[in-house]
């Protein structure tokens, strides 16, 4: 299939409207496989604008006789507006795009065609491969190993190739644990805390089914995680189901751990939202704040009603226990909820941001994101197909991801010196989870990409974020190394509404900006001073 | 709440992570008073889920300090709190004489009781705790009190029922729990009474006692000629008066006024006899460049016959005439319309269309003195001493405390927006104009003026516009007066402070102080240390010779301003700031309203500052070297990195990669 068959009108006069603060921009509107442009004429002074189809979430087109308009939403939660000469043409650009910019092929998207000057291709994909990660816990403990077991993804087709276990488990072992555990997903190291001598290990739920099915190899696993944990600990299985939910889990061929087969352990129910529901709070959330005609008197009651703030709260506070038991209770973690993909991830990616400094730097947060979603079979495909604007019922699609960014934003704002990070990068994570130029975010599990050959043939994010011009905007410029746990504060009244992201195309350009400017200006003004005495950046992850 | 909801695991828990690392180390030692229990524990909100945290409820120190007021011994006492010497442990201002003391089990509504002794001056009530695991101290000064009871009598049974049950206006309860026999309470009770309610008593309020000395005198801040000199005036069109030098024709109003140069003195005294209590219309503020002026009043005295004054009418023209381009005065009336309507009955009312040719009127719909206390009463409903947990949202809505905010802000800037775009000049006026007018009068000021949102600039604007010109500080907040359920009694001060907040978090830039500036003035309008606040207008300010026999709060803030000072500030002229008064952009001052619930004290803000702080200095450093380098002559490094590229807009990613 080629592009071309698909767009209708190559090209149109149009006039772009892009909220109440940029001025309308006119020219000729052009398609292609992968953009809209809109070049503005020779005489004119603004530069070429340019949409990345892929980040269209929603169309809707209005005829009058003889011109058309086309709202375009977009997945970053912009609106646009574009104005276009001819009835005919405007009706057969919002098709063309309708089409285009649902495009289902991973190997045809945008990624696949990038070629931007200054990076070279293959560059950081090596960046944070489990090996590297291995080297760190390897250097704190004898206790693990890493297992290639999965090495052609046969036995879990969601996880990376290479998996951190426990020593004393082999890949045998492995093998039948992972026919008990769903989707093959067996426990296996997240993070270990050095302080405490104790980890953080995740998994899918078990397949115990009505007739409360055991696996030995399955309960060896687990008890070989408390053996090789500082002595003594015990053991507590974060479900991030209800109870109710992991029992009635039970008539579909999953369930949970139960109590006399793995001794040492104990279940915590914290049931957090997930699919659907967490979409459609998202959903109400960004209707919301885009209502152009606010009923100002019921705006908290409107924001309570969509429930955001609460899943906020919730994640935090199941990390802040998962992170507590590990650090004040010295003892073991497993994290799991059904598939183990979504507020699994969730839990032991905040656990660790608040748990380890080093998770907190630049470096290190790219990391985390990299090893606790990416490779970790967060499904972003199927996540992220659609943002808050799309008119199809979300069948797959959940913000978990961005719930996650979230979390971390309040995480910021409560420590405001701790994250080396600023909100520009959460901000492009979140742009780049749902349409992106590069690979990283591309298909839902490592065998996808490796089908796909994702590493080989597009950019990764992370070399283009890394570019020395990105960094004034993705950074905290107030960073100091902070070496201890950061323990948030999770009740409502220490939470707020991401503005930054949520109100980021309603409100008027922020003054934040400046402020943020001037403290880079003062950091600047002092690194020059220091010109004289280089130093070692202290954010560079010693891994 | 019982001490095991919130176990000590979580006070060291937060106070690991409060502190932001090495400075946070540091800052422990110097403020671990400070800190409290911290976060929610996520796991023992339902108790049985997190079995190991009951366990634990043994473990040490729980430090908590309750006490905000600037006061830097305080901090010492409470980094050893081994020495019980009473008079190296108890701060004490110079002038402040201790009355008694006495042992009593406070009542922590978040950590249960712990004994004390509490030690009662006649400036303020401070506890101790006795306990060897609590550092906790408590410092009130007594002006915060507004009701103080009795709890339980002779008879009563159970634990801690007898005692003392004090109400504060800063949004807290103090509890004491004291024995049964032999009366105890009543002595702390007549005690406290007789010094939190001096008036009633016939004693002096402490700020008459009060002999601390300060590097800086904070009552020469504000001279009138001086700003109205800085303002442009006295010009063609405004002459400055001294008809009201002893307060004969408004007795309200400052000595010094400045009215059109065209009225005569005569004039005014007609127009005085029809605005209510004498508020003739003066001006407030004039804007540098197109003239046109923001004039403040009282309303005028129709009522229901509908009288007109054809002096007032006439005034009120000619204070238009005062800027030739404009062809029509706006008037805001910052009452809703009903309001204004029923005023009438009681002798007021509004401008009307027939006998104001050239004016227009508006109202702003901003409620009244009393609608704004029950408001924040709610607001203490929910946060203290429990936060309103599962609706928080819709309870904080339902107390329709952060709509007021919207209004009163939405009026300032209506106002701020007619004047500076030089179609009108600008007339507000409420009831008797001294609570909304001030509101939106100082609001519109500060938005427009940059000039007061430095420090010292904005000590003028509330020297000016709040004080000098009779908002009834005394009445509103009830300074040693013991009538706690007086209706005159309200939050609008308060309230104008917030509006400031917010504007400050919408300009991080814009203005010279910090919140911390904020929040001082916010302790010391209760305080009855200083004599800024005390009675309801200049002229019995002059009769006390209040200048005189206190001290200006200003000079505590201006002797130590670097503590105050936004280290993000930039000063800017001639912008004009407009907050967005939308519900969506407002939010709740948590760090006043619930700063004494240490679960939901967020990050220190100390650290941050200290880094703005240390960041600065190093500027200063690298400026000062710069200039070095200049005079050495090395005219190549002289060229100061001040102009990087401006703020790049997060400009979606596309735009940057094609």
């Amino acid at each position: 299939m080629e592009f071309s068959d698909l767009i209708r009108t190559g090209r149109a006069q149009a006039k772009l409207l892009r909220g109440p603060e940029a001025p309308p921009l006119r020219g000729t509107l052009c398609l292609t496989g992968h953009h809209l442009l809109l070049s503005p004429g020779p005489q004119a002074t603004s530069e070429l604008w340019l949409l990345l189809l892929r980040s269209v979430d929603s169309i809707e087109k209005r005829v009058a006789s003889d011109s058309g308009t086309i709202t375009l939403r977009c997945k970053d939660l912009r609106v646009l507006q574009l104005e276009i000469e001819g009835v005919e043409a405007s009706l057969d650009i919002a098709r063309s795009i309708e089409a285009l910019s649902s495009l289902e092929s991973v190997i045809t998207s945008f990624p696949f065609f990038y070629r931007p000057k200054g990076l070279r291709l293959g560059d950081a994909w090596h960046f944070h491969p489990p090996e590297r990660y291995y080297k760190r816990v390897a250097r704190e403990t004898n206790a693990w190993r890493l297992s290639e077991v999965n090495e052609d993804f046969s036995v879990c087709p969601s996880y990376p190739r290479a998996v951190i276990v426990p020593r004393s488990v082999d890949d045998g072992a492995l093998a039948r644990s992972a026919r008990f555990r769903q989707g093959g997903r067996f426990p296996v190291l997240s993070y270990h805390h050095a302080p405490s001598g104790t980890v953080l290990v995740r998994s899918s739920q078990p397949l115990t089914g009505p007739q409360k099915r055991r696996c030995a190899e399955d309960e060896e696993l687990l008890r070989a995680v408390l053996a090789g944990a500082r002595p003594g600990a015990r053991g507590f299985i974060v479900d991030t189901r209800s109870s109710q939910a992991a029992k009635q889990a039970r008539m579909t061929g999953g369930g949970t751990e139960a109590k006399t087969a793995y001794p040492g352990w104990k279940r915590l129910h914290r049931p957090l939202e997930r699919g659907q529901p967490l979409q459609e709070s998202f959903v109400r959330l960004v209707e919301a704040c885009g209502d152009p005609q606010q009923s100002t008197d019921s705006w908290l009651r409107r924001l309570e009603g969509c429930c955001w703030l609460a899943h906020v709260k919730e994640a935090l506070s199941t990390a802040c226990l998962a992170a507590q038991g590990m650090e004040r209770e010295g003892a073991c973690i497993l994290v799991h909820g059904a598939e183990g993909t979504d507020s699994t991830l969730l839990v032991t990616s905040l656990a660790q941001l608040i748990l380890d400094p080093l998770s907190r730097t630049m470096a290190g947060f790219q990391e985390l994101v990299e090893r606790e979603w990416i490779q970790a079979g967060h499904p972003f495909q199927l996540r992220c197909a659609h943002s808050a604007f799309s008119h199809a019922r979300p069948k797959h699609e959940a913000p978990t991801f961005l719930l996650f960014l979230d979390c971390v934003w309040q995480l910021g704002r409560q420590f405001p010196l701790s994250l080396e990070f600023g909100e520009g990068l959460l901000l492009a994570l979140f742009e780049h989870a749902y349409a992106s130029p590069f690979g990283t975010f591309l298909c839902n599990s490592e065998k996808e990409r490796c089908l796909c050959e994702v590493r080989t043939r597009t950019h990764s994010l992370w070399s283009g974020l890394n570019q020395p011009k990105e960094q004034r905007k993705l950074r905290n410029p107030l960073y100091a190394p902070n070496p201890l746990a950061i323990w948030p504060s999770v009740e409502l009244q220490s939470l707020r509404l991401w503005q930054g992201l949520f109100l980021r195309w309603i409100r008027p350009p922020e003054p934040s900006e400046v402020a943020w400017e001037k403290v880079w200006q003062i950091v600047t003004d002092k690194e020059k001073t220091k010109l004289s005495q280089p130093t070692v950046s202290a954010s560079e992850p010693q891994l | 709440m019982s001490r095991d909801a919130h176990p000590p695991t979580d006070a060291r828990r937060r106070a690991a992570g409060g502190g932001q690392g090495r400075r946070g180390r540091r800052g422990r030692a110097l403020e671990g008073a400070e800190r409290g229990p911290g976060a929610k524990q996520p796991g023992n909100g339902g108790g049985a889920r997190s079995p190991r945290v009951s366990r634990m409820a043994s473990a040490p120190t729980s430090k908590y300090n309750s006490h905000s007021l600037e006061n830097e011994s305080i901090k010492r006492t409470s980094r050893d709190g081994v020495n019980r010497d009473l008079s190296e442990t108890v701060p004490r201002l110079p002038g402040e004489t201790r009355i008694t003391d006495k042992e009593v089990i406070y009542i922590c509504p978040f950590n249960g009781p712990i004994k004390g002794r509490v030690y009662i001056t006649n400036y303020r009530l401070y506890l101790r705790s006795l306990e060897t695991d609590s550092a906790l101290i408590l410092d009130v000064p007594l002006g915060v009190i507004s009701r103080i009871e009795k709890m339980g009598g002779a008879t009563s049974r159970g634990e801690n029922s007898y005692g003392l049950d004090i109400t504060c206006k800063d949004m807290r309860n103090l509890r004491f729990a004291l024995k049964q026999e032999g009366h105890s309470r009543r002595d702390m009770f007549d005690i406290l009474t007789r010094y939190a309610f001096p008036l009633a008593h016939s004693l002096p309020i402490f700020a008459f006692l009060n002999e601390e000395k300060f590097n800086v005198d904070g009552w020469t801040v504000y001279n009138p000629v001086e700003e109205y000199r800085r303002q442009g005036l006295p010009n063609h069109h405004w002459r400055i008066t001294f008809i009201n030098k002893c307060y004969e024709l408004c007795d309200t109003y400052p000595a010094l006024l400045v009215v059109p140069y065209r009225a005569s003195d005569d004039d005014l005294r007609r127009v005085a006899t029809f605005r209510s209590r004498n508020r003739i219309p003066v001006l407030s503020w004039i804007h540098p460049e197109n003239k046109t002026v923001i004039v403040r009043c009282s309303q005028p005295l129709v009522g229901m016959s509908g009288k007109r004054n054809k002096d007032d009418e006439k005034y009120l023209d000619v204070i238009r005439e005062t800027n030739r381009q404009i062809s029509k005065l706006t008037i805001y009336d910052a009452r809703p319309n009903v309001n204004a309507v029923a005023n009438k009955a009681t002798g007021g009312g509004y401008e009307s269309d027939d006998a104001y040719h050239n004016a227009e009127l508006f109202f702003l719909d901003i409620h009244n003195i009393h609608v704004m206390r029950e408001s924040l009463k709610k607001v203490k409903d929910i946060v203290y001493p429990n936060v309103e947990e599962s609706h928080w949202l819709s309870s904080l809505e339902s107390t329709h405390w952060l709509e007021h905010i919207k209004l009163v802000l939405t009026g300032a800037i209506q106002v701020a927006d007619k004047v500076s775009s030089g179609k009108s000049s600008v007339l507000v006026h409420c009831s008797d104009g001294w609570d909304r007018t001030a509101q939106l009068t100082s609001l519109a000021m500060l938005m427009l003026d940059s000039f007061y949102r430095s420090i010292e600039g904005f000590e003028i604007l509330v020297q000016k516009e709040w004080i000098s010109f009779g908002h009834k500080f005394a009445s509103r907040i009830g300074h040693g007066d013991k009538n706690h359920a007086d209706a005159d009694r309200s939050p609008i001060f308060l309230q104008f402070i917030d509006c400031v907040w917010q504007m400050s978090k919408q300009f991080p830039t814009a203005f010279e102080f910090n919140e911390r500036f904020l929040i001082t003035i916010l302790d010391h309008l209760y305080s009855c240390r200083f004599g800024t606040f005390l009675y309801n207008c200049e002229s019995a300010r002059e009769r006390q010779k209040v200048t005189e026999r206190t001290v200006s709060l200003w000079s505590l803030i201006n002797s130590n301003k670097d503590k105050f000072k936004n280290p993000f500030y930039t000063k800017e002229i001639n912008r004009v700031l407009y907050p967005v008064a939308s519900m969506r952009h407002l939010e709740l001052w948590v760090n006043y309203y619930i700063r004494w619930n240490p679960r939901i004290k967020q990050q220190q803000p100390n650290p941050v500052e200290q880094r703005y702080v240390e960041l600065l200095a190093l500027r200063d450093e690298y400026i000062q070297r710069l200039e070095e380098l200049q005079l050495a002559g090395s005219a190549k490094l002289a060229e100061p990195s001040t102009s990087p590229a401006g703020p790049s807009p997060m400009m979606p990613h596309v735009h940057t990669h094609f």
